[in-house]
């Protein structure tokens, strides 16, 4: 093969590919994306958990798969349990070199999974828990979940009744559990996410991992669009790029350029907010520079001492 | 499951050949999801609008970009395929370029001309002679009149095409007008260089023949086709009583001797009229040998015909500029100037060349002193060695979009065909004719661009469409500031000929080679592969393809097209979904 130009790269990432062409996930999908650059990150010796969500589809109908790694599928609600399991069978193995990944959706995590989740890294199991967030139960049809923004449509809340909760916010949940690392990510940001990937892998005990993924169908977006939303929602500091160690100790990863963008301009990409009236958009901002506010207080304010 | 590099399909033809558990047994390489696609992307190339805005038609984001990588040779060979000049254009163009680029919106137009100079001092520093393509002979051979830009472009881009060559010249060293540009703008050392490399591709220079009286147009017959190219070399008159006196010395008859290194007397007070590059030059250099200089100009700042940088750099050289002044008489005393007697003037309406026409203001004449008058109020053509055959039009030589005259095999460029006035314009001219008499003597039929527009020699696969700013992905770019170019200071500047800019040295040149947005045109910043969610974009096989597109897979989602920071990705219907 060629050798690759360096002088203009905008980002360093691993050549290897561990995920497979011809996969079924729909055009311009994030979640299919951040597979990818996860698996850069682990290597080859790495298994992959998936309950049932859109990734149950994407990685290819019986007998075939979209990755290089093996994957075990199983139930909705309990990829912490069988990470757990999988994770203690390798151990016995003496296969300790051997990640395993939990990937699931956020109806998989926020919601139906949560307590398997909770119960795992309560253990401290030595695992990466991944949620790819795309926002709603996508797989099935858009339903909401609670992972689903504030006003947000979805088939099971129609326009006429957007959503009319926040979006329930796992990252506070996850570090609760002082875990050693918890850390957001998100595809436009390859080289931060497989940073973070390699920093999971490193460290052992539970880690977990928030990732936004765009999803063309279920946002009714463009497309072509899903990397510019991803970066959106980073520059409009509705989904912060951040890491949380050991529960305590917050690092923000990327600040906005130039203080930011209105939350606007990530919200008139999606056909999901197009009902939304301006006080709602007012109302989405600020609570977006409140929990902004809060985020950099704890960044700054945040005191760790290493555990003995 | 061994990682998988084609597409194989499992049919089970029987319950027994299936696993027991569910588990995969191939990839999903099976499934072609490029048939889903209903827009394709491509790689094409587009016009950044550097390129499009230079008269001599360099591939300048090429060499801009292959300096960022430090390839300084091969950024040298880019200019030079299509300019021989770039250590003079570095240094006296306009640089149109500049005014089109895109990065004027982040931070300042890129400094393209520092880096074509930067460049050409480099060949220089490390005596690079011109690559000539390995091409076959030709039997033909081609006479040109004028060495001048436009004379030695045609020379040396038929030389390229293997043709014979020889140049005719009135003068007693080839150059044209490019020998008047004072050494403090262009050192004659970048000059004589330049020249020389392309009389060591095997031009002939014949100095001291003037067309019209040592030969004439028919004595030229044998040769296969004749370039007319012999600029615009005579003064415009003043018009004004007075002129004939001693102490009158037209602007390029001054510039000649000055450059011929000849003493001339100014006396004490200079005055320089006109608002050309003449102009300017002749002021600066009269400066620059001791005189109070003023120049008088009918019209305003901002329809002078100089370079605005230069107007700037002579003010700053204690030039004076009385504007909306013309000259009514020379004011002589036994036949040698003593003064000059002005009008005011104002601004009327707009001629024919859309700028405002100036109109003497009744009753405001005035007179000043001054011991030398200097009019440098443009040049005409000298067309007396032309026969009824070859037509003209208002002193220029009349020829078509293929440079031809109206009677070919004579074809006609540079100044005194087109007027365009700069060393680019000539340059770019006598590329034209090259190209155009090589597809005459051939006798291939090939359409030319408009006579505004630039023509290449060894143009890159791209499509014509022009890159504009809205078409680039800002979210790659930061506004980062354009770096100064030194100069040598005013003070200093009066008292001797060294060149007033000094160029960029090797870190700026590359910092900003590096700072250019590379419009249009692929640099493998690797995005389109990183972003794909399908690994379907592929490493290519060589430089000139360095991605490919898996269409067997790609679903057309746009992120690559979207992503390029560049607008190098095109995204088409695909041909099945287009209305037919
Ligand atoms: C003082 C001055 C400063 C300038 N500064 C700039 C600048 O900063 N930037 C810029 O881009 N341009 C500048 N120009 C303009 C630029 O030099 C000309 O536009 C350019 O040289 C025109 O090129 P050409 O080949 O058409 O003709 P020329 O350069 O005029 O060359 C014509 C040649 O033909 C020869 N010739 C003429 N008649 C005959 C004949 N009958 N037989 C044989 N030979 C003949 C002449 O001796 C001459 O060598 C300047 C011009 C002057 C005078
Ligand atoms: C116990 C159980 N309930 C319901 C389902 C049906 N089901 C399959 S995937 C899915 C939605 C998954 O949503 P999410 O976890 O957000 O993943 P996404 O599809 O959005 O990627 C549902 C409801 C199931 N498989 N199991
Ligand atoms: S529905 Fe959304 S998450 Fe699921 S495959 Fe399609 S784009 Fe990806
Ligand atoms: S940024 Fe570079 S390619 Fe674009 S117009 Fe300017 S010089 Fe040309
Ligand atoms: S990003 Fe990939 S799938 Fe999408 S259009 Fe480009 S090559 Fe095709
Ligand atoms: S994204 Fe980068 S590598 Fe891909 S075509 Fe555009 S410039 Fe080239
Ligand atoms: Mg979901």
């Amino acid at each position: 093969m060629r050798k690759p130009k360096t002088y203009a790269r905008n980002y360093e990432i691993p050549e290897e590919e561990l995920t497979y062409s011809g996969s079924v996930s729909c055009p311009g999908c994030g979640a299919t994306l951040a597979m990818r650059y996860a698996l850069k990150a682990l290597g080859p010796k790495t298994m992959v958990v998936i309950p049932a969500c859109c990734w149950s589809i994407i990685a290819g109908p019986f007998p075939y798969s979209s990755l290089t790694v093996p994957i075990f599928h199983t139930a909705f609600e309990t990829a912490g349990a069988v990470s757990s399991g999988i994770r203690a069978a390798l151990d016995i193995l003496g296969k300790e070199d051997i990640t395993v990944m939990a990937w699931a959706g956020d109806g998989g995590t926020f919601d139906i999974g949560i307590q398997a989740l909770s119960a795992a890294v309560e253990r401290n199991e030595d695992f990466i828990y991944v949620c790819y967030d795309n926002e709603a139960y996508m797989n099935t049809g858009i339903q909401r979940s609670s992972a689903t923004p504030w006003m947000a449509w979805t088939t099971t809340t129609p326009v006429k009744h957007p959503k009319d909760e926040p979006k329930k916010d796992i990252m506070a949940i996850m570090a609760a559990h002082y875990i050693p690392y918890t850390a957001t990510a998100t595809i436009a940001y390859p080289d931060d996410m497989i940073a973070k990937f390699r920093k999971a892998k490193s460290i052992h005990g539970a880690k977990f991992i928030h990732v936004l993924s765009p999803c063309p169908p279920g946002w009714k977006s463009e497309a072509s669009d899903s990397i510019k939303l991803s970066r959106l929602a980073v520059q409009s500091k509705v989904f912060p790029l951040y890491e949380i160690e050991h529960g305590e100790k917050v690092t923000i990863n990327v600040w906005p350029k130039d203080g930011g963008v209105p939350v606007s301009e990530y919200l008139r990409l999606q056909g999901r907010f197009r009902h939304l009236s301006d006080e709602n958009i007012a109302a989405i901002q600020a609570e977006v520079d409140r929990n902004w506010e809060r985020l950099v207080a704890k960044a700054k304010g945040s005191v760790y001492t290493e555990l003995v | 499951m061994k990682k998988q590099t084609e597409a194989r399909v499992i049919t089970f033809t029987s319950e027994a050949e299936m696993p027991m558990m569910p588990a995969s047994m191939a990839s999903t390489l099976y499934n072609k999801t490029g048939s889903w696609r209903y827009m394709r992307p491509l790689y094409v190339n587009k016009t950044p609008p550097c390129n499009a805005a230079c008269p001599a038609g360099e591939d300048i984001v090429m060499y801009l970009q292959l300096t960022a990588q430090g390839r300084y040779a091969e950024a040298w060979e880019t200019i030079v395929r299509e300019n021989p000049f770039p250590g003079v254009c570095g240094r006296v163009c306009p640089h149109p370029c500049e005014s089109e680029c895109n990065r004027e919106h982040l931070g300042g137009a890129i400094a393209i001309h520092c880096q074509e100079r930067f460049l050409a001092d480099y060949a220089a520093a490390h005596d690079l002679g011109l690559p000539m393509p390995d091409v076959p002979q030709r039997g033909e051979h081609v006479a040109v009149v004028g060495a001048g830009p436009a004379g030695l472009s045609c020379a040396y881009h038929l030389r390229r095409m293997g043709y014979q060559v020889t140049v005719f010249d009135a003068g007693d060293k080839p150059g044209g007008m490019m020998r008047l540009i004072p050494e403090y703008r262009l050192p004659k050392e970048v000059l004589e260089r330049e020249i020389a490399a392309i009389v060591a591709t095997g031009v002939e220079v014949k100095t001291g023949v003037r067309l019209g009286v040592d030969v004439s147009l028919d004595d030229l017959k044998d040769y296969a086709a004749v370039f007319l190219a012999v600029g615009q070399s005579r003064s415009r008159r003043l018009g004004v009583p007075g002129e004939e006196a001693t102490g009158v010395l037209p602007g390029i008859d001054f510039l000649a001797r000055v450059a011929r290194g000849q003493r001339v007397g100014l006396g004490e007070k200079v005055a320089v009229i006109g608002g050309g590059n003449t102009a300017m030059d002749a002021a600066r250099t009269a400066r620059r040998l001791g005189a109070d200089v003023t120049i008088f100009y009918r019209r305003s700042r901002a329809e002078m015909p100089a370079i605005d940088e230069e107007v700037n750099e002579a003010l700053d050289e204690g030039v004076r500029i009385e504007f909306l002044r013309a000259p009514v008489a020379v004011l002589t005393e036994n036949g040698h100037v003593r003064g000059l007697r002005l009008t005011e003037m104002e601004l009327g309406a707009p001629d024919e060349s859309g700028r405002r026409r100036p109109l003497p203001v009744a009753g405001s004449e005035y007179e000043v002193a001054c011991d030398t008058v200097i009019p440098a109020l443009g040049q005409v053509a000298d067309l007396s060695f032309l026969d009824a055959e070859v037509k003209s039009e208002r002193g220029r030589i009349i020829t078509d979009e293929k440079a031809a005259t109206t009677r070919p095999p004579i074809f006609a460029g540079g100044d005194v065909a087109t007027g365009f006035g700069t060393v680019t314009a000539a340059v770019g001219s006598g590329k034209r004719a090259a190209l155009a008499i090589d597809c005459f003597l051939r006798g291939v039929e090939r359409t030319f661009p408009d006579l505004a527009q630039n023509v290449q020699a060894a143009p890159r696969p791209h499509d014509a469409a022009v890159v504009r700013f809205e078409d680039l992905n800002t979210a790659y770019f930061e506004e980062e500031p354009r770096p100064r170019q030194e100069q040598r200071p005013a003070a200093e500047r009066v008292t001797t000929f060294e060149e007033v800019n000094l160029g960029y040295g090797e870190d700026a040149a590359l910092a900003e080679a590096q700072r250019c947005f590379s419009c249009g045109t692929c640099n493998e910043c690797d995005n389109c592969l990183i972003f794909c969610p399908d690994v379907a974009v592929l490493r290519g096989p060589s430089d000139d393809e360095p991605f490919v597109f898996n269409y067997d897979y790609c679903k057309g989602c746009g992120i690559c097209v979207s992503e390029c920071p560049r607008h190098a990705i095109s995204f088409e219907e695909e041909v099945k979904f287009a209305e037919t």
